[in-house]
């Protein structure tokens, strides 16, 4: 592998494309919302004011009817809320800030994704070069197992294993917080442990073919030949040569898959089956039985989403393009 | 003379318009082909032939451009059918291809020329059968004499369509518009010599070989019996002994049928064997031309001098050309200049070369006639340029 | 021949994808948290009650035995008693199987009938309006989660404009043909139709958006191939030079992609379902998990992943007319 070259064209194709830059900007734009949430958010994501629920965004009025009780008479008035700046992007039914909720979410996203991706792409090209290196009985069974694997939709398997298992959730202290520098914030970022576990077990399969398909072109390569009669051993060799040459495909699709795995938690928290409340497909979800009346609540974590993973798919066109490996399946496990 | 003339192209010039700048790859191009004979056309790679070919039947494609001059075919037939709708394309009996509109050029394509290409095995859809493909030209001809040489049957394609295809696809033994058509197929296909053509005409483009595929590629282009067929390197991609045999049945159907042949090509053994006038190509211009032994036996230009030089033996099939030191001038328009595109790689530049050459003929015959001074004038060492003349002056 | 020979054998090998689906299904009972019984017996529940019902239902015999009960029931179609309806899983699961269906094909159909031939436009005018209006189209539906969508669609269309219901089913596909052909009502066929409109797009539209990109790329790939010229040079008409020899080529890879999608296809169909609370099999599976009713979580298990299998197999035969070189080792 040769990184010069590979690093050559990334450069090129960037300078090639505004599509490329306008996707690396969105994740950039993304990650920082995530990381510094704390410090941008306005409100605790997670306070609650019922006095100030479901107002909308800024530059927005809503108008609703209202039945109170004035002087002991039933009475319906109408209400006008204005959007104001101190919740920028309306709150939901429980007051809670939707801008902060927003930011935080990003972190489940973002987490959720990298983590469950690195998980699925470290299980799946293992098994794939052992597959792909030993071929014949090894590869058979592997892959048999894989095909089992994919003929349940993943979003089916994932609420299956969910559901039984119950979702599990681990809290991480947020550093900000732990240091001192923000007050008022949620001490802990909760990473939804089973979520996370299920979305990389669902999608390792993937990870698994790419890996296998370059390892069996790789085992034939003559200086692979040379070095297993000079008796480098296998394990040498699969870390030596045929990881490195894996590599190029892995990195484009684990890119893709981190869009995938992120639309497939949404999925997962829009259904319920999460272990955090603090989740943009959550968040649509609260929304959905106040469309009449809120539309924002189920809007902007939407948007969040679109925006997110349109800038990852751009970075993904935009590594496919400049490495050009040869991926069936174009966007990967897709969002199901 | 003009009287035997099927095809005359004036100052034909194609350019592409790439982002590396502007590429001449054909300049100003002029010949006459007369009707039932072999006019070869041989040049490098990278002369422009390929490109002359696909301008004759009008397929550059983006971003490519004919950028000037005119292609005058003899059909007195079309000329009548086309004088009221496009004037100025017609000239007597003859019709500028390039006036008239994509339509009615369309239905020219496979009756009036044909084409074969250089490499057989990409030139198939891979996924028709060879049948069906060889069908589809025989459709394109049908349609055009169902009604025959009529604008009206020219421009409104009735046995041919989207629909049709649309319902032969849905019907058994989809694919061919008609048994007739699979039946000509197989006709075409034993005409040059593929056997078992009842069997073969349903395999696919994988189960041939190169050199069948070829001749499959003939039997399409004659489908529609073309009175001018176009052979871009018919034989470049095959082995020798089946280029052979492709270059005998081009030249028996030749003689069969009377048609013209237009054949390019980079081998001086094809020319040698096949044609009876030629043109050498040089950087998108053609710098000689003649008849086969004027041009072989008394080559005027010093390019041709050159090619012809280093092949000892015309006849050997594989005679490729081994040209000159130097190398063919990239066609970039910013890089030519005005002069003799051939003076940095001749021996015998001199301070004229520097101008552009006009055509001089040679021999004294309009015949024979050479895109340099030299065809004209005697040499004159005294105004020869210095050996290093072009390396200092010319951008590397 | 050919293709007989490899339905046969794409046969055999789903039949054996399947037996894994069953075997992994059963599993999943055993690494579940939690006794079966528990879920099963009433809370107040005497242990003699409680050791009852699991000789009832063999909870107490050996695994292997259970397996074995648990196949041979299948193979009488057999799924056993959904512990939610009390009736058998397998009634449940194919009452609810033809809104699933429904729903699936008219996404398909809906992704088929806008996307290819806007694949199609778009590669031939590259660099136009229309073609980076396409991009962008397809770029933005591959990226938007489709229950996102169908809520957008249920606040635009449904709630503010008013203009189509936004849940429920009403009436399926069959009855609604049924009244029109005996009774001659269309009134039916427009209840379905009103019905299903959305929910299709909202399944269909990243499909959509997906074929779109491969057509175009795939277009524009095989419009470099010279055998595209060739087919120009015998002078035949430039819609079937594009429609029946360019595309029939682009069909090969956009049906490799689209069988690697089909679960994505499947899944979608659970959360659409869901959205419109549209009674098919993705909001009876979600019910059967929330509930722990095992029959009925085994049973649409298994028959999702029948379904996947023959989907594949329709798929590989497709693929297979349209690339004839292909031999399938």
């Amino acid at each position: 592998m040769n990184w010069q070259r590979v690093w050559r064209s990334l450069r090129a194709e960037f300078g090639r494309s505004p599509m490329a830059k306008l996707g690396v900007v969105l994740i950039l734009a993304v990650f920082l919302m995530a990381i510094f949430a704390p410090f941008l958010a306005t409100t605790n994501p997670k306070a609650q004011d019922l006095s100030r629920a479901n107002e909308p965004p800024v530059g927005f009025t809503d108008t609703t009817e209202d039945t109170r009780l004035v002087d002991g008479e039933r009475q319906t008035v109408t209400v006008t809320t204005r959007g104001t700046l101190e919740y920028p992007l309306g709150t939901n039914q429980l007051g809670q800030d939707m801008y902060s909720r927003l930011l935080y979410g990003a972190r489940t996203s973002l987490l959720v994704g990298l983590l469950g991706t690195a998980i699925a792409a470290l299980a799946g090209v293992s098994v794939g070069i052992v597959a792909g290196y030993y071929g014949g009985r090894v590869d058979d069974g592997l892959m048999r197992f894989a095909d089992v694997m994919l003929a349940f939709p993943a979003l089916v398997l994932a609420i299956a294993l969910i559901g039984l298992l119950g979702p599990r959730a681990v809290d991480i202290p947020d550093p900000f917080v732990a240091a001192g520098l923000v007050s008022d914030m949620p001490e802990t970022t909760v990473l939804p442990l089973t979520v996370t576990l299920v979305v990389a077990l669902v999608n390792w399969v993937w990870f698994a073919r790419v890996a296998r398909g370059e390892a069996l072109s790789v085992r034939e390569k003559n200086y692979v030949k040379a070095s297993r009669s000079l008796g480098a051993s296998d394990r040498r060799l699969m870390l030596k040569h045929v990881l490195p040459n894996s590599l190029t495909p892995i990195l484009v699709l684990a890119t893709v898959q981190v869009a995938v795995i992120i639309l497939l938690e949404s999925a997962l928290s829009f259904l319920g089956f999460s272990g955090t409340t603090l989740s943009w497909g959550f968040d649509i979800s609260q929304g959905r039985d106040l469309l009449a009346t809120s539309w924002w609540i189920s809007t902007m974590p939407g948007l969040a989403i679109v925006v997110t993973v349109i800038g990852i798919n751009l970075v993904g066109d935009w590594l496919r393009d400049a490495l050009d490996p040869d991926i069936e399946g174009e966007s990967g496990g897709g969002m199901g | 003379m003009s009287d035997d003339v099927i095809l005359r192209v004036s100052d034909l010039s194609t350019r592409f318009f790439t982002t590396d700048g502007q590429i001449n790859a054909v300049e100003s191009l002029s010949l006459e082909i007369e009707e039932g004979e072999v006019f070869g056309i041989v040049g490098e790679s990278g002369s422009g032939k390929s490109v002359t070919a696909r301008s004759l039947i009008r397929l550059i494609e983006s971003p490519g451009r004919i950028t000037s001059g005119t292609i005058d075919y003899r059909d007195e037939e079309l000329a009548e059918a086309v004088r009221e709708d496009y004037p100025e394309a017609v000239d007597g009996a003859f019709v500028d291809l390039l006036a008239i509109p994509e339509d009615v050029h369309r239905s020219l394509r496979g009756t009036a020329f044909s084409m074969i290409f250089q490499d057989p095995e990409s030139s198939f859809n891979p996924s028709l059968t060879v049948g069906e493909q060889i069908a589809e030209a025989v459709e394109v001809q049908r349609r055009a004499s169902s009604n025959p040489r009529s604008t009206r049957a020219r421009t409104r394609s009735s046995a041919y369509s989207l629909r049709s295809y649309a319902a032969a696809a849905v019907l058994p033994g989809r694919g061919y518009v008609s048994s007739d058509s699979k039946d000509r197929a197989i006709e075409l296909l034993q005409q040059v010599g593929i056997p078992d053509p009842e069997q073969r005409v349903d395999e696919y483009p994988h189960e041939y070989s190169g050199g069948m595929l070829q001749r499959a590629m003939v039997a399409q282009a004659l489908a529609g019996e073309p009175d001018v067929l176009v052979a871009d390197e018919p034989t470049t991609a095959l082995d020798v002994t089946i280029q052979a045999q492709v270059l005998d049945i081009l030249r028996d159907l030749q003689e069969e049928t009377g048609m013209t042949i237009l054949l390019i090509t980079h081998n001086l053994g094809v020319i040698a064997r096949m044609c009876d006038r030629v043109g050498v190509m040089y950087a998108g211009e053609i710098v000689e031309r003649g008849s086969l032994g004027d041009v072989f036996d008394r080559p005027t230009h010093p390019y041709t001098q050159g090619l012809l030089g280093s092949i000892p033996d015309l006849d050997a099939a594989g005679g490729r050309l081994q040209p000159i030191g130097g190398n063919v001038p990239s066609l970039l328009d910013a890089e030519m200049g005005d002069r003799c595109y051939f003076a940095d790689r001749c021996p015998k530049a001199m301070e004229e070369c520097l101008e552009k050459p006009a055509e001089y003929p040679a021999e004294g015959t309009d015949d024979h006639a050479a895109r340099c001074y030299l065809a004209d004038h005697p040499y004159e060492a005294s105004q020869a340029l210095p050996e290093d003349y072009f390396e200092e002056s010319e951008p590397p | 021949m050919r293709l007989t020979r490899f339905l046969l054998r794409r046969t055999a090998q789903g039949i054996l994808v399947v037996w894994g689906v069953i075997t992994l299904v059963f599993l999943l009972r055993f690494i579940t948290p939690g006794s079966t019984i528990d879920f099963v017996a009433p809370l107040d529940a005497s242990p003699e009650l409680r050791q009852r019902l699991a000789e009832d239902l063999g909870l107490n015999k050996p695994i292997y035995v259970q397996y074995a009960d648990y196949i041979v029931n299948l193979l009488q179609l057999d799924m056993g008693n959904s512990l939610l309806k009390g009736r058998p899983a397998s009634d449940v699961i194919f009452a609810r199987l033809p809104a699933t269906l429904e729903l699936a094909i008219a996404a398909t159909i809906v992704a088929i009938l806008f996307s290819i031939p806007l694949g199609v436009i778009s590669a031939t005018r590259r660099h136009q309006p229309v073609d980076y209006g396409a991009t962008g189209f397809s770029l933005i539906g591959i990226s938007t989660p489709n229950f996102w969508l169908g809520i957008m669609l249920i606040l635009i269309v449904g709630v503010n404009l008013g203009w189509l219901p936004t849940s429920r089913r009403i009436i399926g596909f069959g009855p609604a043909l049924e009244l029109l052909i005996f009774e001659g009502r269309t009134i039916g066929i427009q209840v379905w139709f009103e019905h299903i409109l959305l929910p299709s797009i909202t399944l269909g539209t990243y499909f959509t958006a997906l074929i779109t990109r491969l057509t175009r790329n795939g277009m524009l790939e095989e419009l470099g191939q010279s055998y595209v010229e060739v087919t120009r040079a015998k002078g035949l008409p430039e819609t079937l030079v594009k429609y029946k020899h360019v595309l029939r080529n682009t069909m090969i890879p956009i049906i490799t992609v689209l069988g690697l999608q089909m679960g994505t296809l499947i899944g979608g169909a659970v959360i659409t379902e869901s959205v419109f609370n549209w009674p098919g099999l993705g909001t009876l599976i979600i019910d059967a998990i929330n509930s722990r009713d095992w029959p009925l979580i085994q049973g649409s298990l298994i028959v999702i992943g029948v379904g996947f299998v023959v989907i594949n197999i329709v798929v590989d035969a497709l693929y297979m007319y349209f690339n004839p070189q292909v031999t399938f080792e």
